[in-house]
């Protein structure tokens, strides 16, 4: 989130597309009914009407995969009616920007940008880029009529996305896109923001991404992002993911998103020089030019003492991806299947009925030698080799269970979306032999720590020198018991000496060694600070001489009104609770809106830090400098970026940079109704064609036997794979079988009766479900044929309950193909088919 | 002694004091639920006890009541003119010097009473049993709440009245709930038909 | 302490149950062994381990696919608790200070004539055979605590406070008249109702059956003067006229 839950009450309008957040994140609503009861308006964009869709203003039913042209349409409307904020575009975004001439758009050739390759399904972006002027800088046109600018490309691409043709493709009436557009670009006047949230109805598409980046430019386009009330909102599937990212649990990121070196990066040199981003920008932040501070913090916390300035801070030590290799989840478990793991740790999760196309997933865990199970329960996982289809006789696979404790067992952090870094209590002792994960870490890091120390081992270096200082340890070196606090304070940072501010004379302390940082800004590149993720510095710090856990912090106060909440645990960064928040106010700092003041340069007030008048009030502003309008020291708002600006041209991207519509893997049209030639997204990897792959991964578009569009999603009652809820009768109860819903038409023409056994089945494989026959799903009318959509739950699993009675996953129907830049499996827009069982 | 006449047979005076005291009993208890009385309730060792036992008095009641119609239901449906003498001069209960028609063994008054005892009987155990034995049968047990309540009423006035004209109100009845026999002059007097039945039987 | 109440508002109940989880928690009742019938709604009824439903009804709608309304569906709290008047046993069902419909499952002796008494068909019996209804979380409130649905409530759907503050809150709120305001001598659960009440499953007026009123008004009265009546007329009759003596005939 760039925002926080509290902040959604602001909002004078909420879309809420891609997300069902009155089911899943029941506790949101309590702050869009805020917001109503002020008299914001709920738009509620869905193929299903869904129970966010109950609580709605405006409800917009659109058929799963083609968001991007229900938003394109909407980019059109907002720039063709003159409805964007254009002081906003102008100053904060790169919409004056010139494009280079030989850039060219799906418009001009049938569905692809200029750059590229075939053979190769990737794009070469060099023409992806500005015109630069003599200073180096991007060539401007602040009129934006400049037909190279990005507004006028912008304009350009989306006037091929007509209302009607929208309507068309999307099967929205043109009457309702009409007033969502027209209520949600309202928000483009100052004193009016909107705000966005979104789910996995967005992100798991082969255009996930771009998804959202068509949402940002809309946002960016009415000046809504930096603003109480406005930004783009992931709510996140769990309460920690959002701490999961941010601690680097993906494969392509270190901690605070640091990305993961890669073999050609051979020294901490070329690792720096690769992401450290430069720029001639003088008024830009350019946030990430600290990145030699942050990794050098990262090393000094994992390796300590042993890393010092002449090994290159152990840079050496870190796990290197193979250049352009992609070891996400998807080719995870496709390498898996073609045999080339011995062994998985299945830590908290449950892929053989979480992962898209769960048939492959549980036919890979069988050629493994071994697996690891860490989790509270048995799961569909860990007993795989019994499941449906399987005969046990014939899987040699050995797997171990080591139970661990829930989150109400052991203490310490989760990060939630808005970034709330919140301390948690343990309120009971660990179920029987199970242990806190972090206990479970540590025990596993004894037993391969002293094996490599006696075995040796090929490189046994950089476990054997890893800093591990969690708690008293015994006679054997082992931690006894270790202490999260003690983590959490790693995380924080320590200075590793006495540290000097040295651009003021005489050098001015700025920490003293062996006290905890108080914050990012003080980390060095030197070797003389740790920080095991920047992002968190001074979240456990020393205040005024004393040691402060801040994300334990239980302040009620409130003082901008707003909702910040400041003294309420700690967001990261430094408490920031919106991010780019410099982006609400005016060059001279003036809050685009007064009645929602997120913050405001007050020229008088005396700043403690410089002893200069002049300092921010509210939010923990995005960087201390002056507004943009003083010529010496102003910023611009957008200070992870190197130009300052945010990007409407996403040239970062794999697949293009406007969102263009292309249609799901599966889908019930033979064409793209924008681009004869390019059907689906040209980047995304396809497992299966028909020249080769594996049979597993077959997906079969617009073809008679498979002919509705089939989303996944979550209830309220379950929670993911429903390991955890399944076990819990009180919401078994609630929610206890599988069930698919379905429009009464459909149900009319397969002559289906709601409550019967129905099996749903896609070309990788079928499940059972019970019918919900309902007028929460109609038929679509897409490109003058009727389409039907329905939809079903994943949480269900063959091992629990015993008996059976709650079905199997619906896992077992959704594809192998993932979005292009973050791979997340294209499980909300595919094909099935559906029969009376 | 006096020459004395079977008025009531030996079952005819157990069955009697069968219903009598089941009768009694179920009223007791039943003023205890339609008052909440804890005293009462108390006495018969609580009030989920207190409903057994009011439910199986039920039966035996009901069983009474059943075997009752062979004992007086034939004698309690001969009316004749005189029953409506009888009714004009109120029995004669209300002269300290009464001019009464002469009766059949049972008078008016005590066949009016036997019928009245039968049909609320006979409701408020149906009614009784539907309450008990069809629970949360919504519809039934409101009307069967209904029925059982007035039925109630009705023979809470109606059984006391019995009780006082069988007893203190007139002397030498009470004694045929006792030994099943009166003596032929007072039977002559207050019953002369059945004593005349008697006779030409004899 | 003046009367309570919760107030439940339609408009902004979600469906997302919490309430009916936090209530079993609470009450530590155990799950019910279900299926899905073809809806969200699940259990199909209140049952003896289920005090708080939310029912979800789809009604026809011109503007979108349908109307999804959810509502919690419970024990009312009538002042003039229908339940209570019929109930038989001596402190089985009882009021609070709160002005909850509280019981004792101890001195419940399972006739079950509550059922019917109850104009919305609330109670349940246990394995048992003892009542089993919401009880506001009776024990709960009497430590000042609110019930366990409105402490759990994302939206404030379910609001538990002072009775008359509810309804004066609402009437700010635009709610000229809550459903239960003044039906039964005032409901302990009040609805914010904008559509008509039969929408959400409820009687436009609920009502005590007739007979019980009958029964309570005047049967129940006439069963103590009758008798009263009567032994007092036979004491009079036997002072006044004596016994009917054979000597005293002419």
């Amino acid at each position: 989130m760039t925002n926080h839950w509290i902040d959604v009450k602001n909002a004078d309008v909420i879309l809420v597309m891609g997300g069902n957040p009155a089911s899943n994140h029941p506790i949101s609503m309590k702050w869009i009914m805020k917001a109503r009861e002020k008299g914001a308006k709920l738009i509620v964009v869905d193929p299903r009407f869904t129970q966010t869709a109950a609580k709605a203003d405006i409800y917009a039913q659109i058929r799963s995969g083609t968001d991007i042209a229900f938003l394109g349409g909407m980019i059109k409307y907002i720039i063709d009616n003159n409805l964007y904020f254009k002081e906003y575009v102008i100053n904060y975004t790169d919409a004056p920007f010139i494009v280079k001439e030989d850039f060219k758009m799906p418009g001009e050739l049938d569905g692809l940008y200029s750059g590229y390759d075939e053979k190769t399904r990737k794009y070469d972006k060099a023409t992806w880029s500005f015109q630069m002027d003599e200073n180096g800088l991007p060539k401007r046109d602040n009129s934006l009529k400049d037909p190279r600018s990005v507004f006028q490309l912008l304009k350009k691409h989306y006037s091929r996305y007509t209302i009607d043709k929208v309507s068309e493709v999307t099967g929205t009436p043109k009457e309702k896109l009409l007033q969502v557009y027209k209520t949600y670009a309202s928000t483009g006047k100052p004193n009016r923001v909107g705000t966005e949230l979104y789910a996995m109805g967005w992100t798991q598409h082969t255009v996930g991404t771009q998804n959202i980046r068509a949402m940002s430019i809309i946002q960016l386009l009415l000046g809504n992002i930096g603003m109480a009330g406005g930004g783009i909102n992931a709510l996140r599937g769990e309460s920690n993911v959002q701490g999961a990212t941010d601690y680097g649990v993906l494969f392509h990121i270190l901690t605070g998103y640091n990305p993961t070196p890669s073999a050609s990066l051979v020294d901490l040199k070329s690792y720096i020089e690769k992401f450290t981003p430069k720029t001639k920008e003088t008024r830009s932040v350019n946030w990430w030019s600290n990145r030699p501070k942050y990794i050098t913090s990262y090393l000094k916390a994992i390796y300590g003492s042993k890393a010092t300035e002449e090994n290159d801070y152990c840079y050496s030590y870190l796990p290197k991806l193979d250049d352009g290799m992609n070891a996400s989840w998807l080719n995870l478990f496709d390498n898996m299947y073609k045999g080339k793991f011995e062994g998985f740790f299945a830590w908290g999760q449950n892929p053989a009925c979480s992962s898209a196309n769960a048939n492959k997933v549980r036919k890979a865990l069988a050629k493994l030698k071994w697996m690891v199970n860490v989790n509270l329960w048995e799961n569909e996982t860990s007993t795989f080799w019994k499941g449906p289809e399987m005969n046990p006789k014939d899987i040699e696979t050995e797997v171990f269970m080591l139970p661990c404790s829930a989150s109400m067992e052991k203490e310490g952090s989760i990060s939630n979306s808005g970034r709330l870094a919140q301390w948690r209590y343990k309120a009971v002792e660990p179920y029987g032999q199970s242990l806190p994960d972090a206990e479970i870490m540590n025990e596993l890091y004894y037993r391969v720590k002293r094996l490599y120390q006696k075995e040796g081992g090929k490189f046994p270096d950089p476990i054997i020198n890893l800093t591990w200082d969690y708690g008293e340890k015994d006679k054997d070196g082992k931690v006894k018991h270790l202490d999260i606090h003690a983590v959490a304070k790693e995380i924080n940072g320590y200075y590793l000496e006495d540290v000097y501010d040295k651009k003021v004379d005489p050098p001015k302390l700025i920490g003293k060694k062996g006290e905890l940082i108080n914050g990012f800004p003080n980390l060095q590149a030197d070797g003389t600070t740790s920080c095991g993720n920047w992002l968190y510095c001074g979240s456990y710090a020393h205040v005024d001489g004393k040691i402060v856990n801040k994300m334990a912090k239980r302040g009620k106060d409130d003082p901008t009104g707003l909702g910040l909440f400041p003294n309420w645990a700690w967001s990261w960064p430094l408490n920031r609770r919106v991010i780019y928040n410099r982006a609400s106010v005016d060059p001279k700092g003036n809050p685009w809106d007064p009645n929602r003041a997120i913050i405001k340069w007050n020229p008088t007030k005396i700043n403690p830090a410089t002893n200069k008048p002049g300092m921010w009030e509210g939010d923990i502003p995005d960087g201390p400098a002056p507004p943009l309008a003083d010529e010496k020291a102003g910023k611009l708002p957008f200070i992870m970026k190197p130009l300052g600006v945010a990007s409407l041209f996403g040239a970062g991207l794999a697949d293009g940079p406007f969102p263009e519509h292309y249609e799901p893997l599966e889908c019930p049209l033979q064409e793209n109704p924008f681009s004869k030639k390019q059907r689906i997204n040209p980047t995304i990897k396809l497992f299966y064609s028909k020249e080769g792959g594996l049979q597993e991964d077959i997906f079969l578009s617009c073809d008679v036997r498979f002919p509705y569009v089939c989303s996944t999603y979550r209830v309220t009652e379950h929670w993911q794979t429903g390991v955890m809820t399944r076990h819990t009768p009180w919401l078994l109860e609630l929610q206890p079988q599988l069930f698919v819903e379905i429009s009464k038409e459909l149900a009319a023409e397969k002559n289906i009766k709601t409550g019967d056994k129905v099996i749903v089945s896609s070309a990788r494989g079928k499940v059972w479900a019970i019918a919900n026959v309902t007028d929460r799903l109609k038929p679509f009318k897409v490109m003058n044929s009727t389409i039907h959509q329905v939809g079903l739950p994943y949480h269900y699993g063959w091992k629990f309950p015993v008996d059976g009675s709650g079905g199997d996953t619906a896992n077992l129907l959704t594809p192998t193909v993932g979005d292009p830049n973050t791979m997340i499996p294209e499980s909300k827009a595919f094909m099935v088919n559906i029969e009376k069982a | 002694m006096a020459e004395m006449v079977r008025k009531a047979s030996a079952f005819e005076i157990f069955n009697h004091w069968v219903l009598a005291i089941s009768c009694l009993l179920l009223a007791l208890s039943g003023y205890g639920f339609l008052f909440k009385l804890e005293g009462i309730t108390a006495l018969f060792g609580g009030a989920n006890a207190m409903k057994d036992i009011h439910n199986y008095l039920g039966i035996v009641f009901t069983l009474s009541l059943f075997l009752s119609i062979f004992n007086w239901l034939k004698d309690a449906l001969s009316f004749d003119s005189d029953d409506i003498k009888w009714i004009a001069c109120a029995g004669g209960y209300l002269s300290k010097h009464p001019k009464v028609p002469p009766m059949g063994k049972l008078n008016t008054g005590q066949k009016l009473y036997y019928l009245a005892l039968l049909a609320f009987g006979i409701a408020i155990a149906i009614s009784g049993f539907v309450i008990w034995l069809m629970p949360g049968q919504r519809n039934y047990i409101i009307l069967s709440h209904l029925v059982h309540n007035i039925s109630f009423v009705v023979l809470m006035i109606a059984v006391p009245v019995h009780i006082y004209l069988a007893t203190i109100a007139n002397p030498g009845t009470f004694r045929i709930m006792v030994y099943g026999t009166v003596p032929y002059k007072w039977a002559a007097k207050r019953h002369p038909k059945w004593i005349q039945e008697l006779s030409h039987g004899k | 302490m003046g009367r309570k109440a919760l107030l439940i508002s339609p408009e902004l109940c979600i469906g997302c149950r919490a309430c009916q989880v936090a209530c079993k928690s609470w009450q530590q009742l155990p799950a019910d062994k279900t299926k899905n019938t073809g809806s969200y709604e699940n259990p199909g009824d209140l049952t003896p381990n289920l005090y708080n439903k939310i029912r979800f009804v789809e009604v026809p709608s011109q503007e979108n696919p349908v109307r999804w309304l959810f509502v919690s569906q419970r024990c009312m709290h009538c002042d003039d608790a229908g339940c209570m008047k019929i109930c038989p046993a001596p402190g089985a069902l009882y009021k609070t200070k709160e002005g909850i419909v509280a019981f004792n499952k101890d001195k419940c002796i399972g006739c079950k004539l509550c059922v019917a008494g109850c104009p919305f068909d609330v109670p349940r019996y246990d394995e048992k055979g003892k009542i089993s209804k919401c009880n506001l979380c009776e024990d709960r409130v009497a430590e000042n605590m609110i019930p366990a649905c409105a402490k759990t409530c994302p939206t404030g759907s379910i609001k538990y406070g002072d009775w008359d503050e509810m309804v004066a809150s609402s009437k700010k709120a635009g709610y000229e008249k809550l459903y239960g305001q003044m039906d039964l001598g005032g409901l302990g659960v009040l609805y914010a109702f904008k559509d008509t009440p039969k929408l959400y499953g409820l009687n436009e007026r609920p009502q005590i059956p007739e007979s019980i009123v009958f029964w309570h008004n005047v049967l129940k009265p006439l069963a103590y003067i009758g008798l009263g009546g009567v032994v007092a007329a036979s004491a009079l009759h036997y002072l006044l006229i004596g016994p009917h003596k054979e000597e005293e005939e002419v």
